[in-house]
């Protein structure tokens, strides 16, 4: 999980809005259910996902 | 006079056409039912001397044989977030208090010159970031069925005047189910149209991809007439397409024969509420009864809902950016501390967010192809009590207002990423006496069609077309 002093590294190296001392603790609870939601997203193969591919109405080929 | 807020818009309209009432009549009164009812917190600001004005305007245009249609005369609600040009346009913020729109959004332009006369601006979540519309700055917008209760959100001003019998239709936005879920809970009709259908010019936006405005009405012909006027092409939208604009109401009534309706097997009955969960299947059984073949589709991607939203994250900070910087005391907390993570989303997460998103759309291609409308809960639970901060369902315990939380709309949201036509019809009352919603969504710009279905289910809804006791009181 990441931790506050990773967050206030990442805005002191690219900046950004820096939170207050206590806006930090909501977001960086904030940040950390993002990453929660955002873990799932490796199950997926989405290497091969892009706006030509072709999609078959049942996989396995087209259909008639 | 009470009867006159009540009747269908094609109702009235036929009366207003026919001289038989006045514009100025029936704006009087429902301004005076707004004032009556100003309990409900429904307006950010209403206009009463503008809507006379118009309304004199129209009675004269009328007389002259200069009739609009439906809408013409029909007094309407504007969501805050939607420009009227020298009308301030708060978004239920304190952010955007000082904006006074120079120009019309094209929404209300089209409103406009289809006749319509616009009470005020409604009452609304603030920014439309959440599902409550219980306003911090604005006050709390109550359910007209049920006082205690949330009306849902964002566009809960508009929902509740509706239902109340204040306005004949209001115009909503819709980023994650905002026209949809109110109107489930204020027992109306709310339409989302396909995106790029109405044009977003003049919205306060909060996305580049998932914002429409669309209507709430009191039954699906009035909310058919209200998207009439709504929809075109908007030139000075990128994002508008210049599809030709069927008639709407073309297929009202012609029965469910030959149609096939979907039923998701993933994601829209995981986690539902069982009263939810009866209601839909019992109008899933009636439009079988109709007519409709039912048939079960996969939408496996859904599963990943909560990843499916994460592009959202960056594009708020995005948005509100220098106002973070320079006046966070105009935010509330709660909104400041989201906006603010938004900056620490990875790009990789964002782009993989969206290709995720695009299997779902995959998903939804795919059973397109096998059915004509899909049918769903438009939302998980009851309408919960203004005061909860956390509801249970089915023993999962959720946060109402939390970071990331999506209990009031999570059933509503795909059809924003995917723009797909979606739109709730009420389907039932909730054992705490708050209407349900059904959800049906179709294939893109088929709103006529979608309309169709959603008017043979109304016929036999046990909870259409009715209206909270206090429409019809005094």
């Amino acid at each position: 999980m990441v931790t506050e002093d990773t967050l206030r590294a990442m805005l002191r190296e690219f900046g950004g809005v820096e939170p207050t001392d206590e806006e930090m603790e909501r977001v960086l609870a904030s940040v950390r259910n993002y990453q929660r939601r955002a873990e799932p997203l490796g199950e997926l193969d989405l290497a091969t996902v892009h706006s030509g591919r072709l999609l078959h109405a049942q996989e396995g080929g087209p259909q008639p | 006079m009470t009867d006159l807020l009540t009747l269908s818009i094609a109702d009235l309209a036929a009366k207003i056409r026919g001289r038989e009432v006045s514009p100025v009549e029936v704006t009087r009164a429902a301004l005076d039912r707004a004032e009556r009812l100003q309990s409900l917190g429904t307006f950010i600001r209403l206009m009463p001397e503008a809507a006379l004005e118009q309304a004199r305007s129209r009675e004269e245009a009328i007389g002259r044989g200069d009739y609009r249609g439906p809408l013409d005369g029909v007094p309407v609600g504007i969501k805050d977030n939607i420009a009227i040009a020298g009308v301030p346009c708060t978004a239920g913020s304190l952010v955007y208090a000082d904006y006074v729109p120079t120009e019309d959004a094209f929404a209300v332009q089209q409103y406009r010159n289809a006749g319509a006369v616009i009470l005020g601006k409604e009452n609304m979540h603030e920014l439309a970031a959440g599902g409550t519309s219980d306003n911090p700055h604005f006050g709390t917008v109550r359910n007209p069925w049920n006082t205690d209760h949330i009306p849902a959100g964002s566009s809960g001003g508009g929902a509740a005047n509706v239902a109340a019998g204040i306005t004949f239709a209001s115009l909503g936005t819709d980023i994650g189910g905002s026209v949809r879920t109110p109107a489930a809970y204020c027992g109306i009709v709310g339409v989302k149209a396909t995106f790029g259908r109405v044009s977003q010019r003049g919205l306060v936006a909060t996305t580049f991809h998932g914002d429409h405005i669309g209507p709430m009405a009191r039954s699906v012909a009035d909310a058919a007439l209200a998207l009439q006027a709504l929809a075109g092409h908007d030139p000075l939208d990128p994002a508008s397409i210049p599809m030709p604009v069927p008639d709407f109401s073309a297929d009202l009534g012609r029965g469910l024969e030959g149609l096939t309706v979907g039923v998701p097997t993933d994601f829209y009955f995981d986690g539902v509420a069982s009263e939810v969960v009866a209601s839909t299947h019992a109008a899933i059984a009636q439009l079988a009864e109709m007519g409709a073949n039912v048939r079960e589709v996969p939408l496996p991607t859904l599963r990943y809902y909560e990843s499916l939203q994460l592009d959202s994250m960056a594009e708020a900070f995005v948005l509100h950016e220098e106002l973070l910087k320079t006046r966070r005391d105009l935010y509330t907390p709660e909104l400041a501390h989201r906006y603010l993570a938004g900056q620490f989303v990875r790009a990789v997460d964002h782009v993989k967010s969206l290709r995720a998103q695009r299997l779902a759309k995959e998903d939804f291609a795919r059973a397109f192809h096998q059915v004509d409308v899909i049918a769903a809960p438009t939302t998980l639970l009851a309408a919960p009590r203004i005061d909860a901060r956390s509801v249970t369902v089915e023993g999962v315990e959720h946060e109402i207002s939390a970071s990331g939380t999506m209990v009031l709309y999570r059933n509503a949201f795909p059809a924003n990423f995917t723009g797909l036509p979606a739109l709730s019809v009420p389907c039932g009352i909730a054992g705490n006496g708050i209407p349900l919603g059904l959800q049906l969504m179709a294939r893109p710009f088929e709103e006529t069609l979608l309309l169709r279905v959603a008017a043979a289910y109304e016929d036999v809804s046990p909870a259409a077309r009715r209206l909270p006791p206090l429409a019809t009181e005094g």
